[in-house]
């Protein structure tokens, strides 16, 4: 199958004036700025395929945002090329936008004064969308979102995790066969976010559409996506599943062990006591090193086991390594 | 061309729905813009009490000049709000400009539909007045020619304004400090062409001649219209440049906007 997205060595680098201290350093800076070449983006290919749902990752100011903006076509790279659903995004916009839908996080594209059915209708004739399609869309997405309580509600009246709904209601009537979101969970709580992943999750799997979304949730990636791609200082750090990410820099996995009986040392080869409260031990293990089978064997051998759990590191301690440590860092 | 006037006229729509709700606030609004303008003309008045002409120019036949300039900034101003420098400049940095290129249609029809402030009404409605007034005032021999220029003469005015709109908007994409600077040449420049050029210094008239071609939009319409000599001795048919120099100005001016869209879409800010 051919990918939907196509993305090679795609550049983007804004010139910023050099910010110098003082007042002489003002004044010089207004008579002759120095521009300080910011790389938000340097140098990313990857491809995504059709039906794929793929979670964007990165600290803030990694590039995430705009890389999302090249690819609605918001901007227009420096260096590279952007291929998706066949079209160049920044050329013939109109036609291009058309085709996808997109929620910038924080942003509406709704009407501020308009009760939200009324500038989902605005949006019908927009994007030209046939009468009846609109309505079984509308329908649809209402009950998928729960919208019905404020659909006559002005949109300035919503909460936020209303107003989320309907911007993600509102991406989606034209049926595009892409949709790209920025931060879609981001400020809200846990029951709205959980509403939302299991709409994108809803609208990827039953009506194929593919999504990219950027997010520093980590959970969204973990219950969302089946890839994911980690973005920092505008490079391309890892691009792959998310059972492979936590093989390949999981790090230490724990092994947490409650004896029968106490103790005075309780060592074993493979493994590091990381705390020790009372009976109860935590291990510490490299999963490259040695099996949790394996080292639950060596306890067993020597110790009387009550009870014991294995613990595998969280997904955000990984990525948190992964940027802290420069794990990906490439030469 | 049909399906663009239709959404223009819906996205106008909610802007008009949006506004109709608070219907005091609206006729408060109108109400003070329509005594702002009154008030400018009363002044006016009262000088010619004193002084009888102005340059030459009777109290008549200046409301002409006022009451046509008045009618067109105030038209320009509701039907170009959302190119307003202020409110555009605003818009770019809160980053609502990337929802309108999100959506599929042009980004020009787009920001026009984005604002549209109905409570300009008052001033338009005081600037007819006064138009009016001044064509009963004054002595226009009226004759087909000067029936159809009319119109075409405040349409050029409307354009040639709004065309500043645009490139005031235009400049805030590379600096939000420009809306002062052009707030002067809009704002001010309309002002100064409610009255005769011929009263101002000439470096001024230069000025509303050369850099904001402005003189070829009132004045010299003006001249036509009220019979009255060319103190500059140019040619007679100076008076019938309005809609080239009008219509000239929004074209142009829509030009220096498509390069301004594309400069926004090379840095994004």
């Amino acid at each position: 199958m051919s990918s939907i997205i196509t993305v090679s060595g795609l550049h983007k680098h804004f010139s910023v004036p050099k910010r110098r201290a003082g007042l002489w350093g003002t004044l010089k800076a207004l008579a002759r700025p120095e521009m300080t070449v910011v790389r938000a983006v340097d140098g990313i290919s990857f491809t995504i395929q059709p039906g794929e749902l793929v979670g964007y990752l990165g600290p803030n100011g990694a590039g995430k945002s705009t890389t999302l903006k090249m690819l609605t076509g918001l901007l227009v790279p420096s260096e590279g090329e952007v291929w998706v659903n066949g079209q160049v995004p920044w050329r013939e916009r109109e036609r291009y936008v058309a085709s996808i839908g997109a929620v910038f996080g924080q942003r509406t594209t709704l009407w501020w004064d308009l009760p939200v059915v009324e500038s989902l209708e605005l949006l019908q004739h927009i994007y030209d969308i046939p009468a009846a399609r609109f309505r079984d869309n509308l329908a649809q997405f209402r009950a998928l979102l729960d919208m019905d309580s404020f659909l006559d509600t002005p949109v300035r009246s919503l909460s936020l995790g209303q107003r989320m709904r309907a911007d993600l209601c509102a991406a989606l009537l034209h049926d595009p066969v892409l949709l790209f979101l920025d931060e879609p969970t981001i400020g809200l709580d846990v029951v709205a976010k959980e509403r939302i992943r299991q709409f994108i999750q809803h609208v990827n799997s039953e009506h194929g559409t593919t999504v990219l979304l950027t997010t520093h949730d980590l959970s969204d990636v973990e219950k969302l996506c089946n890839r994911v791609m980690i973005i920092d200082q505008g490079r391309l750090l890892f691009g792959g599943g998310l059972p492979h990410l936590m093989e390949r820099f999981g790090g230490n996995r724990e092994l947490v062990v409650d004896f029968a009986e106490e103790y005075p040392a309780v060592d074993v080869e493979g493994a590091a006591v990381v705390a020790r409260d009372g009976l109860r031990v935590t291990y510490q293990f490299a999963r490259q090193e040695i099996t949790a089978s394996a080292l639950i064997g060596r306890l067993s051998a020597r110790y009387r086991i009550q009870d014991l759990a294995v613990r595998e590191p969280e997904i955000e301690a990984t990525i948190r390594r992964i940027y802290e440590e420069k794990l990906l860092e490439s030469p | 061309m049909a399906k663009h006037l239709r959404l223009y006229l819906r996205l106008i729509g909610v802007q008009l729905r949006g506004q109709l709700q608070y219907r005091t606030a609206f006729l408060m609004d109108a109400l003070a813009t329509a005594v702002l303008t009154m008030v400018g003309f009363g002044s006016l008045a009262m000088i010619f009490q004193r002084f009888e002409n102005l340059g030459g120019w009777s109290l008549g036949e200046v409301a002409f000049l006022f009451g046509m300039v008045e009618f067109s900034f105030g038209t320009m101003d509701m039907l170009f709000s959302g190119f307003d420098p202020q409110h555009f400049g605003q818009q770019v940095r809160r980053g609502s400009l990337d929802q309108l290129l999100l959506r599929p249609l042009p980004i020009t029809l787009q920001v026009l539909g984005s604002k549209f402030v109905l409570r300009r009404v008052g001033r338009i409605v005081q600037g007819a007045l006064i138009l009016l007034l001044g064509i009963l005032a004054s002595d226009v021999g009226w004759s087909v020619g000067k029936l159809l220029y009319l119109p075409i003469v405040l349409m050029s005015l409307v354009s040639f304004f709004g065309g500043l709109f645009v490139l005031g908007a235009t400049l805030t994409f590379w600096t939000v400090e420009s809306v002062e600077v052009t707030n002067i040449f809009t704002y001010g420049g309309s002002e100064m062409m409610s009255y005769p050029m011929h009263i101002y210094d000439e470096w001024i008239r230069r000025f509303f001649t050369f850099v904001i071609p402005a003189i070829f939009l009132n004045y010299y319409p003006a001249l036509y219209f009220l019979d009255k000599p060319d103190p500059f001795d140019l040619p007679p048919s100076t008076s019938f440049l309005a809609p080239l120099v009008g219509f000239g100005t929004l074209v142009l001016a829509l030009k220096v906007w498509d390069v301004g869209l594309r400069h926004y879409q090379s840095t994004g800010s």
